[in-house]
């Protein structure tokens, strides 16, 4: 009778992927209340009860109850099962947003996960599948998260607002993560990214490329920017474009940025020129901010350092992004671990700007869905 | 042999033979021999066969790597917590006395009563947690679980004992700590032989169960009522030499033996309601692994609880601080057993307690600290809550019921160990002796019918005697408890009397009390403490704070900032400086403003506290666009005092890390206050787990977009050639660092080459001399440096020179390391293995883990890692039940296991079970077991199962006699891998060999997928060819739809397959068969029906219950034993009742054909209606033939004639058979022959061949040596 006393309180629908992953990964179960309870339109979105339909089918055994009017959600988690998955991703969001999660799922499988996601690809809204394939994996096998298995496809393109793209995901299942020393970013050494165009002119990929390069050789000659235009079938159901933009280090980090055309129909069309360059200013601006891990993957390294051995791991980070301040918040709700944070001045003035340095001991944890043979 | 003095070896030193050995020693030392007899004969040495060289090589490879255990990472603290040292053994085998020598042999101090954990100091680096583990089944798996070390007491007199045997197989499940057996009673042998004879075959028994070459150890004869002080001595040495390896469930789970426990429930609640739930503080050594706070905990034989507050105290028991001397003094050798009453001082959280001197501990407490007196002098004015439960806690000790327990004769069955019951009068119990088969007939049964007959002899006697000796104990006893009760009584009257409850004079107290009251986060500065209490309750300031916020930050712009860094406005301001970085996106109209702050680094941070109060009340409005216009002037007035900010940057960076911190986690004494009075003003603001700071500014975004991109910053300007300056060095291509960079590595490398000369071209390289070097290396330093970097250059200049030679002595010695790290990477790396590296990896990181937060002050440190073990920690667990305290008998453990991530859940477990050999009886489905897996031991139902080929899972009624099987049950997530055992019922000692099972955790899983078979049963109602119409197996046309294409079969074993179902009759189908059915036969569908798991989790409560009962727990019953004390008899069902078989004759009807059809048969098939023939009649009748004399003799002669012929053919047949088979034989010869020689030929001619060819591999052979 004493088992499972009680559950973790939150409010609003924010962070709501961290809480439900974190709540996944500890087993513990959690109340999220006034979900848009002020809202005109209250309750969970779409892609909100996509996400949890998404939950459920990666899961075994998960108790989901929300009330009338959506504004209360009760999660008590299952145990994650993994296997062949397909999900029809809402197209309020794009894939990114759904990806982020699974990623954090993903090595904790009972059976190594091969997900098809469909629906959009790219938005300007949540990292794209491109920004992930190039930083969250090669994060993931510093993790020791590595081998054959782990893979993000892009199959299908799907620019917002129409979707219609595909994206194909495979992990391999991990028992444990290995503690990581991430202090030492390093240098810069060449800087690849992707530009790519859909249902539109296939020059437009080339102008974006040109507009970016102009900016970035100031820096480093060795950039290569490939143009993807996909065409037919492939190309979705939106006419868009976009830059995705990786620098890798000497040292194996990856940081990027991304941009993409405002989705059809909805504000002001962006040249493609314009892009490119503010595109490259955002690469910039990441590598003003520095760090082993790129802003959008703070939370990933950092529930992996977690959910290391009881080891001390460290990392450094640029400066830490909202919702990787509240991400730390959550963690120590569900796991009690806290980070110790050391911000760190680069010593030299042409470095980027300050640095946070993340310390903390794993929990140990180990993952009991893999089952023993 | 001394005293003889042997002849020397006189060497010789000329002759043949010395001449021989000098050549020899020449030759070795040459080695030119060697390599002679290398060459002198070369076959001894050369390859005779590759698979068997590769085999050789496999080998010695394989025994290397045998060797490697995985390495992991070493773990174990700097101050390692107590090693638990479980003393176990039947009843009255001597435990208590063994704790009692030992305690004395360590710290030359008696104590009567072994009451739970005694904690001593054993030397200079070793401390040691003596238990005693009673008879009860539940005690010894507990304790099992937490043994360091193992003492197992064996009466020799007597043999071993049932009970040894269960805590060593309980042992082996849940993972093995070492045991060490001792054997006791050995002075009871008349004879030595005898006595030899038994320690032989004991200990050859012992290592069959351990290992081989287990210690055991023996302890002779008693003295006093006590073991021999050598033989003690010698046992207390190999006790604190003894080297322990990590074992798993301990390493991953933290862990508490707990030593004291202190009821703090509310006395007015208890008043009220005597059963209400105890709050109920544990003290103990953490053990295991890091614990973190709020964690799950289990209490074995109580249930699941969380953690409220978790403390570490100061160590009760500390190891000597200086570790150079030899021994330890008398004041080091401590001795700590609160349960037992010693341990005089004890800390609290926020008191002290004191033990007021008994009977028992005088001599302990008149060697206590200095302290004490005043301490006890001031006691009488201090009283808490806490103190008055102290005070009454010796009560419940004390009053320990004896615990009789009578137990019932059973007889004895066979295999395994056979228990053999046998009466002790000394102890007056029965004993379950362990008889192994090969052992009975070995000793035969001489001695032990010897001993009992005599003892059987005084046992009247002894018994008369020995229950005076003991009711006079007891008399004793209670008198000491009564005069300790008064004067606890008195200690509180006085203490209720004076003294304010909530105002501890005690000065350490007072100390300890603003300690817990300070942010636990603070780093232990002075001056953030300071600040925290001068803004004392922040609540009303912080009302006061937003307006007056903007007057504070330009107070703070112009005077260089005081004590107050980190005040709560401070951390209000850090948290708002991200959503202001997000605003001032918007906010684009003050771009100038911007650049002037991204210009100045240092000051910016500044520069943001500045916009953000503007910001913030904008966010109060609930608008997120502001107007710049208001920033615009703090901004420019913040200009005017470049300077000082410049030097306040410093300062700033310094306190930084707090407040970064402060604004992820807050701080945790304010949150604390503020989440009560938050709940007052608004309900939904409640919750556990809720940071309440950080929240209030953002009650605004709980709704907003959950996205995890970071906005860039706005204020950077990526046209403006300064940013880009800035991150100039993030590339290979900007500067790089002094020791990394290429050009400074290349003279490096011209240092270590120095000069040479290069033969070819004649040139010289010289080194560059160094002065050179760091003249550059400064010109560096001032291309890119600014205004600081000259300063320092002209402050070491001078130094410089001073320590020249220093400087060049150091440099050469860091040029040293250089060449041999280059030498080792290069020459080492060839030989390192995988294994290897892997260690130096867990090495490097074992390190990483100790250094990296070793400066760090325990309460800070704890926030971080956790409380780490071989701390003293005090945990206060709310909601206990009344009986935990009120049936409280200190001579059971109180183990509180800490529970990982998921562990508190509960679902289906699938493990892997096995009857365990010496339990006497096979397990049924579904009777209620009761396992001991993790820290847990409840009461579940399990459903065997067994792995078909093709991966299904079928149910099975009982558990297979000696193989393995599934098992599956409902009941706490554990991780896989984890052992478990079973046991039919933990009530009392009646069973013969108590463990039921044993196993393993395989897989865990939210639902179940075990089947059982089922067979479906239908009948035809038509029968065509091979098709069949059939009736009764389904009901609806639905079901049958569901089965379509299943395959059927008759019991005659003619297959088919369901085609169709029929529309009337409901469940009818069309089915088609390899062959036609007959109306009779039954068909029947094999289909599997999956099975759910009941879904019971009971844990066994045992430490609830009344003392003395305390292993009288029963939970559900079985099938078997309800009926079984129901007195309900099976009906057995009729049907399988046998009966007579009556078999009834058969009776065939003739056959009958109807006359139509007669008519149209044609003929060959119609009835032949004649009747049978009669004797012929006369005229068809043959007349005898009578032949005349002559005819007779021709015929007679011709008979003759062929008889002779017929002979004669037969002769000559024979004959050419066997001149044929001759002809064969010889054939077959000639053949062989044949073979034989061809083959000779054939073998001649390869010879030949391979010898070419080897010829041939020779000579190129040869070539290419030459070549070489």
């Amino acid at each position: 009778g004493h088992l499972q006393t009680h559950s973790l309180t939150y409010e609003g629908c924010n962070f709501f992927r961290q809480r439900l992953v974190l709540a996944t990964l500890s087993g513990k179960r959690v109340k999220i209340r006034n979900i848009r309870s002020r809202d005109d339109n209250p309750g969970l979105r779409d892609f909100e009860a996509s996400f949890i339909r998404l939950l459920d089918k990666v899961t075994n055994g998960t108790r989901i109850e929300i009330n009338q009017t959506g504004t209360v959600l009760f999660y008590q988690p299952g145990l994650l099962y993994g296997g062949a998955v397909e999900h029809e991703c809402c197209a309020q969001r794009s894939i990114g947003y759904y990806l982020e999660a699974l990623i954090m799922l993903a090595p904790f499988m009972k059976n190594s996960l091969r997900a098809i996601l469909k629906g959009v690809t790219n938005d300007p809204v949540d990292p794209s599948v491109d920004l992930i394939k190039a930083t969250a994996v090669p994060l993931m096998k510093t993790f020791g998260i590595d081998g054959e298995g782990l893979e993000i496809k892009v199959v299908r393109r799907g620019m917002a607002p129409g979707g219609g793209g595909e994206v194909h995901f495979s992990c391999p299942v991990r028992r444990t993560i290995k503690p990581v020393q991430l202090t030492d970013p390093g240098k810069i050494k060449r800087i690849r990214g992707t530009a790519y165009s859909v249902r539109v002119s296939p020059q437009m990929a080339n102008r974006i490329v040109d507009s970016a390069r102009s900016i970035l050789n100031q820096f480093i000659p060795d950039i290569y920017i490939y143009t993807d235009h996909m065409k037919g079938a492939s190309s979705g159901k939106s006419p868009g474009f976009g830059l995705t933009l990786v620098a890798e280090t000497v040292n194996g980090t990856f940081l990027s940025a991304e941009l993409a055309s405002t989705p059809q129909g909805q504000g002001d069309p962006v040249l493609p020129e314009e892009l490119g360059k503010s595109c490259a200013k955002l690469l910039l601006e990441e590598v003003y901010r520095g760090g082993s891990v790129d802003s959008t993957n703070q939370s990933l390294a950092l529930l992996f350092m977690t959910l290391g051995q009881q080891d001390v791991s460290k990392t450094l980070l640029g400066p830490l992004s909202p919702y990787t301040i509240e991400f730390l918040r959550h963690i120590r709700d569900f796991f009690q671990i806290m980070f110790k944070i050391e911000p760190q001045k680069p010593e030299d003035e042409q470095k980027g700007g300050e640095k946070v340095l993340m310390t903390c001991v794993g929990v140990g944890f180990a993952n009991i869905n893999k089952t023993l043979k | 042999m001394e005293g003889r003095e042997q002849k020397r070896h006189q060497q010789k030193q000329s002759g043949p033979k010395a001449q021989r050995k000098k050549r020899r020693k020449q030759g070795e030392q040459g080695t030119e021999l060697e390599k002679d007899e290398r060459k002198r004969n070369p076959r001894a040495f050369g390859v005779h066969s590759a698979v068997r060289m590769t085999r050789t090589f496999h080998r010695t490879q394989d025994i290397k790597t045998k060797k490697h255990h995985i390495p992991l990472v070493d773990r174990t603290p700097l101050e390692p917590p107590p090693i638990v040292v479980v003393v176990t053994g039947p009843p009255k085998v001597g435990k208590s006395t063994l704790i009692r020598c030992l305690i004395k042999n360590y710290t030359r101090q008696k104590l009567s009563d072994i009451c739970g954990p005694v904690t001593i100091v054993s030397g200079k680096k070793r401390r040691l947690t003596f238990i005693e583990c009673n008879n009860d089944i539940n005690t010894m798996i507990d304790l099992a679980k937490v043994a360091d070390l193992v003492l197992m007491l064996i009466d020799a007199s007597f043999g071993f004992e049932m009970e040894t045997f269960e805590f060593l197989n309980i042992c082996q499940v849940h993972g093995f700590p070492r045991v060490m057996g001792v054997l006791t009673h050995l002075d009871s042998f008349k004879n030595n032989k005898s006595l030899n004879k038994t320690k032989k075959r004991l200990k050859h028994r012992f290592w069959t169960e351990v290992y081989q070459g287990a210690k055991l150890f023996y302890l002779s004869g008693m003295v006093y009522g006590e073991y021999q002080t050598q033989e003690v001595k010698n046992l207390g040495r190999f006790i604190s030499v003894m080297k322990f390896r990590p074992l798993m469930w301990q390493t991953s789970h933290p862990y508490i033996v707990a030593d004291r426990m202190e009821d703090l429930t509310d006395p007015e609640a208890i008043r009220l309601d005597p059963k209400c739930d105890r709050t109920v503080s544990l003290y103990g050594y953490l053990r295991g692994t890091f614990l973190k706070n709020k964690g799950q905990i289990h209490i074995p034989g109580v249930g699941d609880f969380s953690v409220e507050d978790l403390s570490f105290l100061p160590d009760p028991c500390p190891l000597p601080e200086l570790l150079k001397k030899r021994a330890l003094n008398e004041k080091e050798r401590l001795l700590y057993a609160p349960m037992a009453g010693v341990g005089g001082l004890v800390y609290d959280k926020d008191a002290v307690y004191i033990d007021m001197p008994g009977g028992h501990v005088k001599q302990q407490q008149e060697e206590m600290r200095p302290t004490t007196e005043m301490v006890q002098s001031l006691m009488g004015t201090h009283t808490t809550l806490d103190a008055k439960m102290a005070a009454s806690k010796v009560s419940l000790f004390t009053g320990t019921a004896a615990l009789a327990s009578e137990e019932v004769q059973e007889n004895s069955g066979e295999q395994g160990p056979v228990e053999s019951r046998v009466w002790d009068p000394e102890t007056r119990r029965e004993r379950r002796k362990a008889v192994f088969m090969e052992e009975d007939e070995e000793d035969g049964s001489e001695g032990s019918d010897e001993e009992l007959s005599d003892e059987e002899g005084e046992e009247v006697e002894e018994e008369s005697e020995e229950g005076q000796e003991v009711e006079e104990d007891e008399e004793g006893d209670d008198e000491s408890i009564r005069d300790k009760e008064e004067v606890r009584k008195e200690e509180c009257r006085a203490a209720k009397e004076e003294a304010p409850p909530l105002s501890p004079l005690v000065e350490g107290g007072g100390a300890r009390r603003a300690v817990t009251e300070r942010p636990a986060f603070a780093d232990s500065d002075d001056e953030l403490e300071k600040s925290e209490r001068e803004e004392g309750n922040g609540d009303e300031e912080e009302e006061m704070e937003e307006g007056e916020a903007e007057e504070k930050h330009e107070k703070g712009a112009t005077v260089p900032p005081d004590s107050g860094h980190c005040s709560e406005e401070d951390t209000d301001d850090d948290s708002d400086e991200e959503e202001e970085e997000e605003e001032e996106e918007e906010n684009e109209g003050d771009s100038e403003m911007d650049e002037q702050v991204n210009s100045e680094p240092p000051g910016k941070e500044t520069a943001k506290t500045k916009t953000t109060c503007a910001a913030k009340e904008e966010e109060m409005d609930g608008a997120g666009e502001g107007e710049p216009g208001t920033d615009t002037p703090g901004a420019l007035r913040w200009k005017e005092s470049l300077a000082q900010k410049a030097t306040e940057a410093h300062l700033k960076r310094q306190r930084a890390a707090p407040n970064l911190r402060k604004l992820v986690y807050g701080t945790v004494v304010v949150e604390e206050e503020e989440e009560e009075v938050v709940d007052e003003e608004d309900e939904e603001l409640g919750g556990l787990f809720r940071v309440s700071r950080p929240e209030k500014s953002k009650k605004v975004r709980a709704d907003a977009t959950d996205c995890s991109r970071f906005q860039p910053d706005t204020s950077h300007d990526w046209d403006q050639e300064e940013m880009l300056a800035s991150i100039r060095d993030c590339f290979v291509t900007g500067k790089w660092e002094g020791d990394k960079d290429a050009t400074t590595l290349l003279k490096e490398d011209d240092e270590l080459y120095g000069d040479f000369e290069d033969l070819e071209t004649g040139e010289v390289h010289r080194a560059k001399p160094r002065q050179g070097d760091e003249a550059e290396d400064d010109d560096d330093d001032d291309d890119g440096g600014s205004g600081d970097d000259a300063e320092n250059e002209e402050e070491e200049a001078p130094l410089v020179k001073f320590d020249d030679e220093e400087a060049q002595k150091n440099k050469r010695l860091e040029k040293k390391r250089r060449l041999k790290e280059r030498f080792d990477a290069e020459y080492d790396d060839g030989d390192a293995t995988y294994f290897d590296d892997l260690k130096e990896e867990m090495q490097k990181q074992a390190e990483l883990n100790r250094t990296e937060f070793e400066g760090m002050d325990d309460e800070s440190r704890v926030q971080y890692e956790g409380f780490r073990p071989g701390m003293y920690v005090r945990l206060e667990i709310p909601g206990l039940p009344c009986e935990f305290v009120t049936n409280f008998d200190p001579h059971y453990p109180i183990i509180l296991g800490g529970l990982g991530a998921s562990e508190g859940n509960i679902g289906y477990l699938q493990m892997r079970l096995k009857k365990h050999r010496w339990y006497n009886r096979i397990l049924k489905t579904r009777d209620p077991l009761i396992l001991s897996l993790g820290w847990r031991r409840f009461q579940t139902i399990p459903l065997y199962h067994i792995e078909d080929h093709n991966g299904r899972h079928r149910l099975l009624k009982y558990t297979p006699e000696h193989m393995h099987c599934g098992a599956s049950i409902w009941g706490p997530i554990t991780p896989q891998g984890t052992g478990f055992l079973a046991v039919q019922s933990v009530a009392g000692t009646q069973a013969k060999f108590r463990i039921a099972a044993t196993g393993v955790v395989l897989d865990l899983d939210k639902s179940m997928t075990v089947v059982k078979k089922l067979k479906l049963i239908g009948y035809p109602y038509k029968i065509f060819k091979n098709t069949c119409f059939i009736q009764g197996m389904f009901n609806t046309v639905l079901e049958v739809a569901k089965f379509e294409g299943a395959s059927i079969r008759t019991v005659s074993g003619i297959k088919g397959q369901i085609k169709k179902a029929l529309r009337t009759p409901p469940g009818a189908f069309r089915a088609t068969f390899e062959d036609r059915l007959l109306m009779s036969d039954i068909v029947f569908l094999r289909s599997w029906y999956p099975v759910l798991v009941p879904q019971l989790y009971n844990p066994v409560t045992s430490l609830l219950m009344p003392a003395g009962q305390k292993d009288m727990w029963t939970g559900m019953r079985t099938l078997g034993q309800i009926k079984h004390d129901l007195g309900i008899q099976n009906k057995p069902n009729q049907d399988s009742l046998y009966k007579p078989v009556l078999r009834q004759k058969r009776h065939f009807n003739p056959l009958h054909i109807p006359k139509e059809l007669q008519k149209a048969l044609p003929f060959k098939s119609k009835p032949k209606l004649r009747a049978a023939k009669g004797p012929a009649p006369r005229d068809l009748r043959r007349p005898a033939v009578v032949r005349e004399p002559h005819e007779r003799k021709v015929a007679a002669l011709l008979s003759a004639l062929s008889t002779i012929y017929a002979h004669k053919n037969k002769k000559a047949q024979a004959e050419q058979h066997a001149k044929h088979r001759d002809f064969l034989k010889q054939r077959e010869k000639q053949e062989a022959e044949k073979q034989k020689r061809q083959r000779e030929e054939r073998k001649k001619v390869y010879r030949a061949m391979g010898q070419k060819e080897q010829k041939k591999l020779k000579s190129s052979l040869k070539g290419t040596s030459k070549d070489d």
